[in-house]
């Protein structure tokens, strides 16, 4: 019976249907319960939350994801299955206090300086708080010290930031200089990404990972938190 | 519906290659293929940050005398650096010329507006100010009322500026394609005197078949009122479009563009 309903989240999470209301792939899925309603159910039949999101949220956005490097999936679809998942998480998150359940870290993520285009970080951060981490938003053209300031109140585990312009870039690596200079540089692991960005300049800046694309964003950010973890 | 080549843009990674090694043959090619395809401007893009000012400088200069040699096409020098664009101005010969762009940063239009405005020049005018990209109509008109009332004051003809009502990707949000729209024809009832003028594929970011949604988009935009097209003129399928949807609004008399083109070597295709 778990099994049913965490197999059905997971499939609505892969139709991005968010309520019962909204349309499935298939004729006949608007009035089937979407995500919210069957998380109710499932927390209705006492099913532990962390199994939901492991076994239900996170599953379905796996899928979400190999279906979108494969190009079977496109931007919309992926937004859709991130929103369906936000919406999973503000139902779920009074019933993990106090569990067990080790909350995932806190990012933050801001376009740099003399950079306005925001759309790829605004992706990431939709995916990011589908996979279950906490997402402030500082905006676009960021003062490096205004960054610098929000990591030392907020102390993220992560700092996301990007760039779309080649003359935008290199302010990036002004704040991984600056986080040095502040003395918080050990205290939060920076992943960088933009369309001139690549793995060799997140090298060459001393970031610690680079996303190619929302959900290479988000596999980053997963990878360094399973190893800070063990 | 004026167009504006865009392939010549250093932010294609093989055109920047091209423009490092200073390759003629290529520029040339590209220069001629635009040119022969229907384009009415080449717009040029040396890149930002990639050098030194210097470096930036000295291929603008390069950039410029090369295309100029091949055609006689006007161009369009696309930089926000008023360095640069004074140095394209002073090396381009032609008469007729656009820079692009400016928005309604007071620091960019107080610095390329009397460039502009010194040469003659057309204009194009981002709407939008220091706060990016704005998702409402409104403010993006706002942004073009400060354009306007700032280069007029500097002796421009409204005629001159060519207003980017902007476009953001539809499939982050599905409203986005009548904000643009709607931007447009908004800028033709206020200022009628003024042209608007938009680049085709930040619309289809993000979906498949880009192509054809960049045509579609672009034939909507024609009917509310756009004058003027960034694109990719090598492209026959959308310079089709581009003449047919001059024909269907009433800017071909007796079809006789779209007759012609459809026997000449433009050939519509179908």
């Amino acid at each position: 019976m778990a099994e049913d309903i965490l197999k059905l989240i997971q499939e609505n999470v892969i139709q991005g249907r968010i309520t019962k209301d909204d349309e499935g792939f298939e004729e006949g899925m608007s009035g089937q319960p979407g995500v919210t309603e069957l998380i109710e159910m499932a927390l209705a039949q006492n099913i532990n939350a962390q199994d939901i999101i492991n076994n239900g949220l996170t599953k379905g956005m796996e899928i979400v994801g190999e279906k979108f490097e494969a190009k079977q999936y496109f931007i919309p679809d992926m937004l859709a299955s991130a929103q369906a998942v936000g919406a999973a998480m503000d139902i779920l998150e009074p019933h993990l206090a106090g569990t067990a359940a080790k909350a995932k870290g806190k990012i933050i993520v801001a376009t740099v300086k003399g950079d306005l285009h925001d759309i790829g970080k605004n992706i990431v951060s939709i995916l990011l708080r589908g996979a279950g981490y906490t997402v402030k938003d500082l905006g676009n053209d960021i003062d490096t010290s205004t960054i610098v300031e929000a990591v030392r109140e907020e102390k993220p585990q992560f700092l996301g930031l990007s760039a779309l312009l080649i003359s935008t870039m290199a302010n990036m690596a002004d704040v991984v200089q600056a986080l040095k200079d502040a003395g918080l540089r050990d205290k939060v692991k920076i992943i960088i990404g933009g369309a001139p960005v690549s793995e060799e300049f997140a090298k060459s800046i001393g970031a610690d990972g680079y996303g190619a694309d929302g959900f290479g964003a988000v596999r980053v950010v997963e990878s360094l938190f399973n190893a800070d973890a063990t | 519906m004026l167009i504006i080549g865009e392939c010549i843009n250093a932010s294609n990674r093989t055109v920047a290659e091209a423009i490092a090694r200073r390759d003629r043959e290529f520029i040339e090619g590209m220069t001629k293929a635009q040119a022969e395809a229907g384009a009415d401007f080449i717009d040029v893009n040396v890149g930002a940050g990639q050098g030194t000012q210097g470096q930036e400088i000295e291929a603008i200069e390069w950039v410029v005398k090369t295309v100029q040699a091949v055609t006689d096409k006007p161009l369009a020098i696309d930089s926000d650096v008023p360095g640069i664009i004074e140095v394209a101005l002073r090396t381009y010969g032609g008469e007729t010329v656009m820079i692009n762009s400016v928005n309604a940063e007071p620091e960019r239009l107080e610095s390329i507006g009397p460039l502009a405005a010194k040469r003659k020049a057309l204009l194009v005018a981002l709407a939008m100010g220091s706060e990016g990209i704005p998702d409402t109509v409104e403010r993006r008109l706002e942004a073009c009322e400060k354009i306007l009332t700032s280069l007029t004051g500097m002796g421009m003809a409204a005629e001159q500026v060519y207003f980017d009502p902007l476009v953001l990707p539809i499939s982050v949000d599905s409203k986005q394609g009548l904000v643009t729209l709607k931007t447009i024809e908004q800028i033709k009832a206020r200022y009628p005197a003024a042209k608007t003028i938009m680049g085709l594929s930040n619309i289809s970011f993000g979906l498949p078949s880009r192509k054809s949604v960049n045509r579609a988009f672009l034939l909507m935009a024609a009917y509310v009122g756009l004058d003027a097209a960034i694109l990719d003129p090598r492209d026959d399928k959308t310079m089709s479009v581009v003449r047919i949807s001059d024909m269907l609004i009433g800017k071909d008399a007796l079809c006789k563009g779209y007759i012609k083109d459809d026997m000449n070597a433009l050939k519509i295709a179908e």
